[in-house]
């Protein structure tokens, strides 16, 4: 067994991967993402890990950015959403459903809800002063570094609508992607577990 | 007025996200839902009251004015169904929620409340929505959710169900888009009453296949005759809370959008000869299938299917009474349909289904059963004084005034099915609940009082009395839901009032 083989055991993570085959030469030797475990779904990639390790906060900075321009310009809430949450999906590709629990702030249902709560709190609020629902109110200041600044109230419906989608593309993949390969996992450790037996002569007869 | 118009859909979805946060515990999960729903229905009590005399109201969100921004409109008729449908999805939440702590039903997942509520959020947006597109949001929104609900608890018959269900409703979404593609591409624009003003000037062959469309589009939702096969197929599997809010509200929801479009945007002041022959087609081929089937759930989906055929009997006609009867009708029929499915939910309780070949002597078993299922069956069947009494009448009535071979026939349709309803209730009387009880449903009852979850049982019992106490109380109520409903009508057929109260400087 080469040395990637020795480092894949050392680096068994809680639930282990028995029965997996060996790592290939592709597999990282220094430490990318913040988990080690080796995801069900095949060997990990020291090319995927960097890439991820190096994009993702240029994505979740560009989600920023759209978030922001939206306001009038291409972008917006729901586009910021999706590239943030692209992120999250390129480092469960990368490093599994372990990595991608370590890289969750929360559980995404709450994401989703909170989401939910800012944007129709928000489209609600101009109703309690009169106004109707989902009035924009808008502020210019002049800020000593940033210059001329507009904010309006609208932003933060989008950021409603910003944790909305990336909640629900968490939920999404957490529920498609990682359950099966918890599953998945557990299947191939029962399958071990029934291996060994067999060969030690254990069990009933 | 602008509060009131919103808080039908942004009060669930808050309610939605509350219910959300609140998984992991389900006791509060229960209030905040149940509060929800009451705050809905203090608030379409009000808009009831406000729009009673006829007055439409509308509420341009973020301040820009119709047909640029997003506009809700509240008529009589969308603040009597808003009433109607907060009520049922109510008494059916508590029903629920007796169920659930009964732990009589397998394990629901504590995501029923977010979803239950967006689902009654997409169904007030439906109703108040003033331009087509956010009437297909609403659309949308609803049937999302009813994807998601028709799934709990999964068996495989559930699975197999909701895959029709699912393609169906993505079909009719197609179609729906398709056509508000083309009203665009007519007139420019896809607010309601912006449309209806430039329908006018499109030549005829073009709205007669618009109002076409349309007429497919929610005929497939209201299951309507071709478009039902996919009705007695999927409600009956899902759970019975779920199948007793998609028989009383889903297909009623479609109705409305017909009556909302084929009024507004394709008003016309003649008999539609193809709603006439839709309606007794609906009317005849749904009952002639409940007389065949052999299971409750089963004959009361295809009664469903056979009594949307009245309401569009009555829009066929294009009169102000015939209108008026199909107003009465779809109040009767949210409440009676709910009614019979939370029925049939608890004759599961001592059988496990419903089939009739295995149910004797339900009146022995529980007495109670009984009245709660004959009440809501006559009313269904239309026998004096029950609230489907009422309705038929209105709708034959109006029937009568128009005249006509065609018309005439559809009576004679009206009156067979009504006949044909009612020799497939007492089939469902005779075989289920006379007779001497099976042992084993004595079993099932002794289990039961036996249990330690009598505070479940009694809540679902009590439920199921307050829904038919609501069947009686719109039989009683008759006179002014009658007033009610001709003053919505003439609304809807004349449509000046709706048009000039979400455009009050005209057309642009």
């Amino acid at each position: 067994m080469n040395i990637d083989g020795e480092r894949q055991r050392e680096s068994r993570g809680p639930e282990g991967s028995g029965g997996a085959p060996p790592e290939g030469w592709e597999a990282p030797r220094e430490r990318w993402l913040s988990t080690v475990v080796r995801p069900a779904f095949g060997p990990r990639s020291v090319l995927l890990e960097v890439a991820a390790r190096l994009l993702i906060p240029a994505i979740l900075v560009l989600s920023v950015f759209l978030l922001v321009s939206g306001h009038d310009k291409p972008g917006g809430g729901f586009a910021g959403g999706l590239v943030a949450s692209m992120a999250y999906v390129l480092r469960y590709v990368a490093g599994g459903r372990h990595e991608l629990a370590a890289g969750m702030p929360t559980r995404p249902e709450r994401v989703l809800a909170l989401g939910m709560l800012v944007a129709c709190g928000t489209a609600v609020l101009p109703l309690l002063f009169g106004a109707p629902l989902l009035k924009t109110f808008s502020y210019e200041a002049a800020l000593p570094v940033f210059g001329d600044v507009k904010f309006a109230s609208f932003l933060v419906f989008e950021i409603g609508v910003f944790l909305i989608v990336v909640g629900l593309v968490l939920s999404v993949v957490s529920a498609l992607g990682a359950r099966m390969e918890a599953e998945e996992e557990e299947a191939k450790a029962g399958r071990e577990r029934a291996r060994r037996l067999r060969r030690t002569g254990g069990g009933p007869r | 007025m602008n509060l009131l118009i919103a808080v039908p859909f942004v009060v669930p979805l808050l309610g939605a996200a509350a219910t959300l946060l609140l998984r992991r515990a389900p006791r509060a999960q229960q209030v905040a839902s149940a509060v929800t729903l009451a705050v809905v229905i203090a608030d379409s009590t009000l808009l009831l009251a406000a729009t009673a005399d006829g007055t439409v109201v509308a509420s341009q969100a973020g301040g820009w004015a119709a047909p640029l921004g997003i506009t809700l409109v509240v008529d009589p008729l969308a603040a009597l169904l808003l009433l109607v449908s907060s009520v049922v999805l109510l008494i059916v939440l508590l029903y629920a929620i007796g169920q659930d702590i009964s732990g009589l039903s397998r394990a629901v997942p504590q995501v029923f409340h977010p979803i239950y509520l967006v689902l009654t959020a997409g169904v007030c947006l439906s109703f108040l929505s003033g331009d087509l597109f956010n009437l297909f949001v609403g659309f949308e929104i609803m049937l999302t959710a009813s994807y998601a609900l028709i799934t709990q608890a999964p068996t495989r018959a559930r699975v197999r169900a909701s895959m029709i269900y699912t393609v169906v409703g993505l079909t009719s979404s197609i179609f729906f888009l398709t056509g508000i593609a083309l009203v665009y591409a007519l007139t420019g624009t896809v607010n309601l009453a912006d449309v209806a003003e430039k329908l006018g000037a499109a030549p005829a062959g073009l709205r007669m296949v618009l109002a076409l469309l349309f007429l497919v589009v929610f005929g497939i939702k209201a299951a309507i005759v071709p478009m039902h096969f996919w009705l007695p197929d999927s409600y009956p599997v899902a759970i019975t809370r779920i199948s007793a809010i998609f028989a009383a509200l889903l297909t009623k929801v479609a109705v409305y959008a017909i009556i909302r479009t084929q009024t507004l945007l394709f008003g016309r002041d003649d008999v539609s000869t193809v709603m006439m022959w839709i309606a007794i087609a609906t009317m005849v081929i749904g009952i002639l299938g409940a007389l065949v089937q052999d299971d409750i759930n089963r004959i009361m989906s295809f009664a469903l299917v056979s009594h949307i055929g009245f309401m569009v009997f009555g829009l066929a006609l294009n009169s102000v009474a015939g209108i008026a009867g199909v107003l009465v009708y779809l109040v009767h029929h949210i409440v009676v349909q709910a009614t019979l499915f939370l029925v049939n939910g608890l004759i599961r309780q001592y059988v496990g289904h419903t089939s009739l070949r295995s149910i004797r002597g339900l009146t022995v078993v529980s007495p109670l059963l009984a009245i709660f299922f004959f009440l809501p069956a006559l009313s269904l069947a239309g026998l004096p004084p029950m609230s489907g009494f009422v309705a038929k009448v209105a709708l034959f009535q109006a029937g009568v005034q128009a005249g006509g071979w065609l018309i005439y026939l559809g009576l004679t349709a009206g009156v067979l099915t009504s006949l044909f309803t009612l020799m497939a209730i007492f089939r469902v009387w005779a075989r289920a609940f006379w007779g001497t009880p099976l042992p084993d449903m004595l079993e099932a009852r002794a289990e039961l009082r036996r249990g330690p979850d009598f505070v479940g049982r009694r809540l679902m019992a009590a439920t199921t009395g307050t829904m038919v106490g609501v069947g009686l109380l719109v039989a009683a109520a008759a006179g002014p839901l009658t007033d009610i409903a001709f003053t919505a009508a003439r609304d809807l057929l004349d449509g000046r009032a709706y048009i000039e109260a979400v455009l009050p400087e005209g057309a642009p």
